[in-house]
């Protein structure tokens, strides 16, 4: 008999939630009794004791097993196996919520486990991890080996609820975006970000559906939010909301991580090459570079001032996310998945009865959240002690578990035609040469002239 | 002529994949960082802390200081915003 549960988005909403409000409640009673507002003292805000509940393996150079070692140095499995733990945990709630079977949800929810796990052991390794290969390429990778490979087992099917993992770690996800941290950072960075971002956008995901006709508009989304906004994790946030195939985020990960690498390793001798000032360097860097680690890497590589410059741009760019997901999924119920056969009377009901809830619990924890950070010294230090304490690395875990059943599900056939076309490739480059010409104009309007002479140092 | 079955064939190619990528990980890939230009950049990376596979700025071991410019002009919180409220 079919029992009654919970609709994903929901059950989605309900778990993430809870998840933040537990790590902001555990992270309050652990306050310090001293100095709380002192950011020199908690430079990474509040030390929150779950944060010893979710480790993932580190570094590592040739011997894998240097990715399990603790401070001491010794073997230390026990936070890597209560992340894990926290995959089994939280996916066992939604199978319950969701009125699915416990029993034969939780063998196949440990092997997915221990892949999710070897993924990150993957992604540790320095060459991988200092090029910026992320870990969603490898748990993909590893999802896609086991199933091209042995196939997808009978026991394993029923923990492949990887739409849930990912769905549930973008509410948890939502707690990071903290517009009042980022909307701190400065007019002339929020003028690169915020005028460029939108017009790549809109531009690149016309020129993908009206000139290259790229069949699928949910991949030209994703590919232009990705590319636009922040790389792989805008990309997350933007397929949820467009209800993209879990192909179409395969294929946009797999294009921004190998453009990304390129970008990170030859933006900083062009922009030493054609002798641009390090300031507006570095808005240029952070306002095209997708991925955030990749952004301070190469402003890094520039000097202090450019790399200070570009992880400011890059961050203002970050906290468009929630803005750019809400958008993207209100224009999607209300336009795209329209039904032009109902009575127009029914649109507002039609597009609400399509909207991903799941963007209402993201958008909720990131205005609490930031509502929270803007409180005072002391509230933001707690905020950010809980985000980057624990909430951020437990939707990691959470995000490498929905890869992995990604992998496992994706059946690239569907994707051939497109593929073999190369449209999605010429897409990027363009959307991608766009972005990096109105940046470069923007960055060297603002930070070249505009307000020159407030950014001097 | 030996033949598997289609279980053996899968054990098969599932040990040959993860024998093929250790020898990638532990083999290739450590190599390549002996390579001076990607030795100088992880080096560069470790000594400035930065994590270049950080997919958002949370997840950056080091958070990048703001630049002098933002700390010039910026009040975040007006003198007396006290942090009394937040101690027990």
């Amino acid at each position: 008999m079919l029992k009654k549960g919970w609709h994903e988005d929901i059950t989605a909403c309900m778990i993430g939630l809870t998840v933040v409000a537990l790590a902001l409640a555990v992270t309050w009673q652990a306050r310090p009794f001293t100095e709380a507002g002192i950011r020199e003292q908690y430079p990474k805000g509040w030390p929150t004791p779950l944060a010893q509940t979710v480790g993932k393996p580190g570094a590592w150079v040739s011997a894998p097993q240097d990715a399990f070692r603790g401070k001491t140095g010794g073997i230390d499995l026990q936070p890597i196996l209560l992340g894990m733990g926290w995959i089994v945990l939280i996916g066992a709630a939604g199978t319950v919520l969701g009125g699915r079977s416990l029993g034969a949800f939780l063998p196949g929810a440990v092997a997915l486990a221990v892949m999710a796990c070897l993924a990150y052991t993957l992604a540790g390794q320095k060459t991988v991890k200092y090029y910026n290969l992320e870990y969603p390429l490898w748990a993909l990778a590893v999802g896609l080996f086991v199933g091209n490979a042995a196939g997808v087992p009978r026991w394993l099917s029923p923990a492949l609820i990887g739409e849930f993992f990912i769905k549930t770690g973008l509410v948890i996800f939502g707690a990071e975006v903290l517009v009042s941290r980022l909307l701190a950072l400065g007019l002339p960075g929020l003028m690169t970000a915020w005028i460029v971002t939108p017009i790549v956008l809109v531009a690149t995901y016309l020129f993908g559906v009206r000139v290259l006709r790229i069949p699928s508009r949910s991949l030209c989304m994703t590919l232009a939010a990705d590319m636009s906004v922040c790389g792989v994790s805008a990309a997350i946030a933007t397929a949820g909301a467009c209800k993209a195939k879990k192909e179409e985020l395969s294929l946009t990960i797999g294009l921004s991580l190998f453009f990304t690498v390129i970008m990170m390793v030859a933006m900083p001798p062009v922009i030493d090459g054609l002798g641009l000032d390090p300031l507006v360097g570095g808005a240029w860097l952070g306002g095209t570079i997708d991925a955030t680690g990749a952004v301070v890497a190469a402003g890094e590589t520039l000097g202090k001032e450019a790399g200070e410059v570009a992880a400011t741009v890059k961050m203002i760019q970050n906290s468009m996310i929630g803005l750019i997901a809400f958008a993207v999924a209100v224009y999607w119920a209300g336009w795209v998945d329209r039904d032009v056969t109902r009575p127009k009377g029914s649109l507002v009901g039609e597009a609400w009865r399509r909207f991903p809830r799941f963007i209402l619990g993201f958008l909720a924890a990131s205005v609490v959240c930031s509502w929270l950070h803007s409180l005072g010294p002391a509230a933001s230090l707690w905020v950010e002690g809980a985000t980057a304490g624990f909430t951020s690395k437990l939707r990691g875990w959470l995000f490498c578990a929905g890869f992995v059943c990604m992998g496992l599900q994706t059946n690239f056939r569907q994707l051939a035609p497109v593929l073999a076309s190369g449209r999605p490739v010429v897409l990027y480059v363009i959307g991608q040469s766009l972005n990096l010409a109105l940046t470069l104009a923007m960055a060297s309007l603002t930070f070249g002239w505009l307000f020159r002479k407030v950014v001097e140092p | 002529m030996t033949t598997f079955t289609s279980s053996q064939a899968a054990a098969v190619r599932l040990v040959s994949g993860a024998a093929v990528t250790a020898a990638i990980w532990c083999g290739l890939l450590p190599q390549l960082l002996r390579l001076e230009p990607i030795a100088r950049h992880v080096a560069l990376m470790e000594e400035r802390q930065v994590d270049p596979s950080a997919m958002y700025y949370t997840e950056l071991d080091r958070l990048p200081l703001r630049p002098a410019w933002i700390e010039r002009v910026l009040v975040l919180w007006p003198e007396g915003a006290s942090a009394a409220c937040y101690t027990p």
